[in-house]
């Protein structure tokens, strides 16, 4: 497995991505024969079948799965960057600042009224959040530091959580009800059109963090090497750092945080095909959206009509996967 | 037979006051918005427990095609549940083929409203604060059934069953109360809530008067400092005798009325619920604040006193 090219590593994954689709279209609250699904998915039979496989299922799954993709790429990026086995999507702050967007639409009535302003609220919450950090970081030292970057992340995130309890406090009981069922994450609300979206982020960004795939080689033996060998060591930090952000707030935006995915798909794929970036970005990807597909899927249909969140799913299925793979001979941590 | 039964249930179910059914119905939600049916609602997915019930209180059980996992009353019990109030699962929703989805003012993400929406189903938004909502709500939904006599009926034995609750503590001495909704953090009703007002119909001065918010968190120390004369605590079938509890809590126990015995336990299902069932629960409320007045025969068997 570990001499596999990457393409068929790919392939493999891509197989995988497709299965997960299909299983998350085919189950769900509602039972669903295979061909009521096929009739459906081709536009024919019951109208209400129709809906619910192509307005409700479909777009669910495809958010699912871009959220699941930019996540573990942001995740592997920040750790190839940050050279830190925990860093993760949201280490720098990006999802605490788009909860402070998210809330403070719930709190002042907004999002009641006028649904696209959650999400955008959020984006821009994860956005400035991370030019906050960013401002910090490059304020101390002539470049930028990336020990300095992840602590400036873990205090700003920690002030942002502060802000966040403190405007609850004085919320009303339904809508801190509303910022916590948002704040669990949950792809309930995806439509075709956060879809779109999603997929006009994704694409540069994946073309720009896989055209770094080298730099991030060489960075992740260590800075000054990296620029001995002709990498422009902060072009490529701060563009990579940008590109893995807006990713992460992008996904933040449509689902909420999601933990546990962008930590541990980049590090599964490490473990089974090693640390390449070449591999490891687009394998992260593809393993990520199968993932959070699954998981999805899993969280919606295993109690019937009351759906699970999914932060329980990835977490209760995913760490056992992990730590099977971790205790593997073969995963060169082992002894 | 199959014909007679069809005939007897179109006798029962076309009910001799009921309104034409057929005409398009246009109304305003609470929130404000637009509702058009192309005809009476028929098949009605409630988010909402308290619209559950004032559905059911107005004829219109037979409309209903699906309820919330809180909704376990044995009306209903037997209906698919959709989840929960505001995490409903879309796809069961649309799966029953609702003509009318009843759904939450308060939810302030308002997702399970614009999904529905976009799909094409009529979403109707309940607002559940005071009293006034109680029957607008009954007014609305007997409006989009085409039951408004039996809504009509069904809000004036209320409203007259309030008005003697009224007219019986007129004149007495009004007991100052709080109303426990939740022990630890405490919190109670506000002046402007259901609870609220149907507390002071009974007879009753709630010693939270001066808050903004519907269900404030209150700190103990306010509440030791206000020394109410009764507490009112809304218990589940299962709950032990909340005195009990209380005299075992920190603060609570230091109160006036938990070392004098002064707590009133009320059924939670009952008085939690901004529907028809308020006229019960004024009644629950007034046997409550004023045991002199309760008669034997109209006592109901619910409002257990601990004193």
């Amino acid at each position: 497995m570990r001499a596999w090219p990457v393409s068929l590593r790919l392939a493999v994954l891509g197989a995988v991505v497709a299965l997960s689709l299909l299983a998350a279209v085919r189950l769900g609250a509602v039972f669903m024969s295979i061909s009521a699904l096929m009739d459906a998915i081709g536009g024919r039979g019951d109208p209400t079948t129709i809906t619910i496989i192509r307005e409700l299922r479909l777009p669910r799954a495809c958010q699912a799965a871009l959220v699941g993709a930019a996540l573990a790429m942001a995740g592997a990026t920040f750790q190839a960057l940050l050279r830190n086995p925990l860093a993760e999507p949201y280490i720098l702050g990006v999802s605490s600042g788009a909860a402070v967007g998210a809330v403070f639409t719930v709190v002042t009535g907004f999002a009641a009224r006028f649904v696209w302003s959650l999400p955008a609220a959020a984006f821009i919450g994860a956005v400035l959040s991370m030019l906050l950090v960013f401002r910090i970081a490059f304020s101390v030292g002539r470049t930028l530091d990336t020990r300095v970057l992840l602590l400036a992340g873990v205090v700003v995130s920690a002030f942002l959580i502060a802000v966040i309890w403190l405007v609850l406090t004085f919320a009303d009981t339904e809508s801190v009800r509303s910022a916590i069922f948002w704040m669990m994450g949950s792809h309930a609300n995806a439509s075709w059109h956060s879809v779109g979206i999603l997929t006009i982020c994704l694409i540069p960004s994946a073309i720009v963090l896989f055209a770094l795939a080298r730099p991030l080689n060489l960075l992740a033996i260590g800075e000054p090497t990296a620029a001995y060998l002709g990498t422009s060591v902060e072009g490529t930090k701060i563009v990579a750092f940008a590109t893995a952000s807006l990713l992460t707030a992008a996904s933040v935006s449509v689902s909420g945080t999601i933990g546990f995915v962008g930590l541990v798909v980049p590090h599964t794929v490490r473990l089974i095909w090693g640390g390449d970036n070449r591999s490891l970005l687009p394998c992260s990807a593809l393993l990520g959206a199968a993932f959070l597909v699954a998981a999805d899927t899993l969280a919606r249909s295993l109690a019937g009509a009351n759906e699970l969140p999914i932060g329980i799913v990835t977490a209760l299925v995913g760490v056992p996967c992990f730590v099977w793979l971790l205790r593997r001979p073969w995963s060169g941590l082992a002894t | 037979m199959l014909l007679a039964i069809a005939c007897a249930r179109d006798q029962t179910t076309d009910h001799p006051t009921r309104e034409s059914t057929k005409s398009a119905i246009e109304l305003t939600d609470d929130a404000g918005n637009p509702v058009r049916l192309d005809h009476a609602a028929k098949r009605i997915v409630s988010l909402v427990p308290s619209a559950t019930e004032t559905l059911i209180a107005i004829g219109a059980r037979n409309d209903l095609v699906g309820r919330t996992r809180y909704d376990t009353a044995a009306d209903v019990a037997a209906l698919p549940s959709v989840g929960g109030g505001v995490d409903a699962s879309v796809e069961s929703i649309v799966n029953l083929r609702p003509d009318l989805v009843v759904t939450w003012q308060s939810d302030a993400r308002q997702v399970v409203r614009e999904r529905l929406i976009a799909l094409g189903v009529p979403v109707f938004v309940i607002k559940t604060e005071d009293t006034t909502d109680v029957f607008r709500g009954i007014a609305s939904l007997g409006r989009l059934t085409a039951r408004d006599s039996q809504a009509t009926a069904v809000a004036i034995a209320v409203r007259s069953t309030l008005d003697s609750v009224r007219r019986a503590t007129a004149g007495r001495p009004m007991p100052t109360v709080l109303y426990v909704g939740y022990e630890d953090p405490p919190m109670s009703a506000g002046p402007t809530t259901f609870i609220g007002q149907l507390i002071s119909l009974a007879g009753g001065r709630s010693v939270i008067t001066d808050s903004s918010q519907l269900w404030p968190n209150i700190a103990m120390e306010e509440i030791v400092r206000r020394d109410p004369d009764i507490l009112i605590v809304p218990v589940g079938e299962t709950t032990k005798n909340p005195l009990v509890a209380l005299r075992e809590r920190t603060g609570w126990r230091s109160l006036r009325a938990v070392r004098l015995g002064q707590v009133v336990s009320v059924p939670a299902d009952l008085v939690n619920r901004p529907s028809p069932s308020i006229a019960q629960s004024a009644r629950v409320l007034l046997s409550a604040l004023h045991p002199e007045l309760a008669d034997s025969t109209r006592r109901p068997p619910d409002a257990k006193t601990a004193r």
